[in-house]
């Protein structure tokens, strides 16, 4: 049995069809990058696994542990469901902060509130996973001291305070400056080989085709294609990720 | 006839006493309203259409007519309609029943400005804290609070300064607020007689107490400076 296993998951807003039937499945420590044009279902995707939003069917195994199926799923109270939602971290499009907090705060608020370690402890992680990201100098600034990228490096770090199973990114540099991507690639990049498992969502195909194992590419709300980064890039075969590729090397 | 400054002091204690009477109704007001409207301000939000709609239906009602004629019905009404005067008499029983006009009064305009306040935190504040597995008790106090405070300081100081001088309205139940006694002198009080200065005077005070809060509210909102939404 796979790492994750994701069934048959299905999703509608209204009549609209945002994922249909989707399966997939992925091992420990592996990297999964997620391409497709806008509006292909890849964020609703990601938002069904951090259960932000309700698939309508199908089922998500993590370790042998069903964290969602479709026919059980009304029985699930808040608390099981917060504690399901914990096996997944997420990295926002727009990094989310928290404003009122400094940058450490932002990574040690919800290890703190669990209350499951001391408060050493936790202020010691939320240390080490800034310097982990490049922030070992920008501990105490407040969001609005400090740029795009740097935010989003404080995002991962919060994500990583909780060690979640598997990390998930939503478009993690779509929101930044082309100058700022960079450094935020780079940590991510800098993630893989741990035991982190992460899922990616991007634009950045150089990125997606250079770090990642796996890559699904979806359209209109199916995985139209799977495969290694060299199957996908080097010998697409449906016609639709061939025009997408065509589109997104493009040199204007 | 008195003189200027041998009215003076009978004026100024005479206005004193009433600003206590404002103060205390202005204090209460805020006591009652802050926490109400509060209250107020999620049932206009709930889920639940009836009473969404039943509490929208109230602040309409409310904050669609005169405060005036607010303070009469609740004043004058149960008596009224149903025979038994509830306020009791004199003055603790007009003060009674003007708190309860302006706490009512006041809240729905709170009630109005949390809401705007609790509607502007973007949505992604509450994703962030649930998929960091927080409660929605610990997203509302520990992640979006504060932000609602931050949104709402400069509208409910304006609130808040538009009460100091509201409270001037219930003179039209007798409450002896500082307008009422000021208006005395211009027929007689205290032995002086047709005198209009004293009413004039009272914005004075008006002027000092409101002048302390836009300081003090100038504070808050610097002390929430350090951070940007």
């Amino acid at each position: 049995m796979a790492f994750l296993q994701v069934n048959h998951i299905e999703k509608h807003f209204g009549s609209t069809k945002v994922l249909e039937n989707i399966s997939f499945s992925m091992e420990k420590g592996q990297v999964l990058a997620i391409i497709g044009s806008s509006g292909s279902g890849k964020t609703t995707l990601l938002r069904c696994l951090n259960f932000l939003e309700t698939p309508g069917s199908g089922q998500i195994v993590l370790n042998d542990e069903v964290l969602f199926d479709g026919e059980t799923y009304h029985a699930i109270s808040d608390e099981e469901q917060r504690k399901k939602r914990l096996h997944f971290g997420m990295v926002f499009q727009s990094f989310n902060l928290f404003p009122q907090y400094t940058a450490l705060q932002n990574v040690t608020l919800a290890p703190s509130l669990q209350k499951k370690q001391s408060a050493e402890e936790i202020d010691a992680l939320g240390k080490s996973l800034l310097k982990k990201v490049g922030l070992e100098n920008k501990m105490d600034f407040y969001p609005c001291q400090l740029s795009g990228g740097q935010q989003q490096r404080v995002a991962i770090a919060r994500a990583l305070a909780l060690h979640p199973d598997i990390l998930c990114f939503d478009e993690p540099t779509s929101a930044l400056d082309p100058e700022l991507t960079g450094e935020v690639l780079k940590v991510i990049k800098g993630l893989k080989g741990g035991d982190s498992t992460m899922i990616i969502v991007t634009h950045e195909m150089e990125f997606a085709k250079n770090v990642a194992d796996r890559i699904i590419f979806m359209a209109d709300g199916v995985i139209e294609e799977e495969g290694t980064p060299d199957e996908i890039f080097g010998n697409p075969k449906s016609e639709k990720i061939k025009a997408f590729l065509a589109k997104s090397l493009e040199t204007i | 006839m008195l003189t200027f400054w041998e009215q003076f002091p009978i004026v100024f204690s005479a206005l004193n006493e009433g600003f206590v009477q404002t103060l205390k109704l202005f204090f209460i007001t805020l006591l009652g309203a802050l926490p109400l409207g509060l209250l107020i301000s999620f049932c206009s939000m709930s889920k639940f259409a009836p009473l969404q709609k039943l509490t929208r239906m109230i602040i309409w009602i409310v904050r669609g007519s005169p405060l005036m004629l607010q303070l009469l019905i609740i004043f004058f009404g149960p008596g009224l309609l149903f025979g038994v005067p509830i306020w009791g008499g004199g003055e603790s029983g007009r003060f009674t029943a003007a708190a309860v006009a302006f706490i009512i009064n006041y809240a729905c305009y709170f009630s109005e400005i949390y809401r705007s306040g609790i509607e502007s935190i973007p949505h992604g504040q509450y994703e962030a804290g649930q998929v960091l597995g927080m409660t929605k008790r610990q997203i509302f106090f520990k992640v979006t609070l504060l932000q609602m405070v931050k949104r709402i300081v400069p509208p409910m100081s304006n609130e808040i300064i538009t009460l100091v001088k509201d409270t001037s309205l219930a003179r039209i139940i007798a409450l002896q607020e500082i307008i009422w006694a000021g208006e005395a002198f211009t027929t007689t009080s205290h032995g002086i007689s047709g005198q209009v200065w004293p009413l004039f005077f009272t914005g004075v005070y008006y002027l000092a107490f409101n002048g302390i809060l836009t300081i003090l509210f100038s504070k808050l909102e610097k002390k929430l400076d350090y951070f940007k939404i």
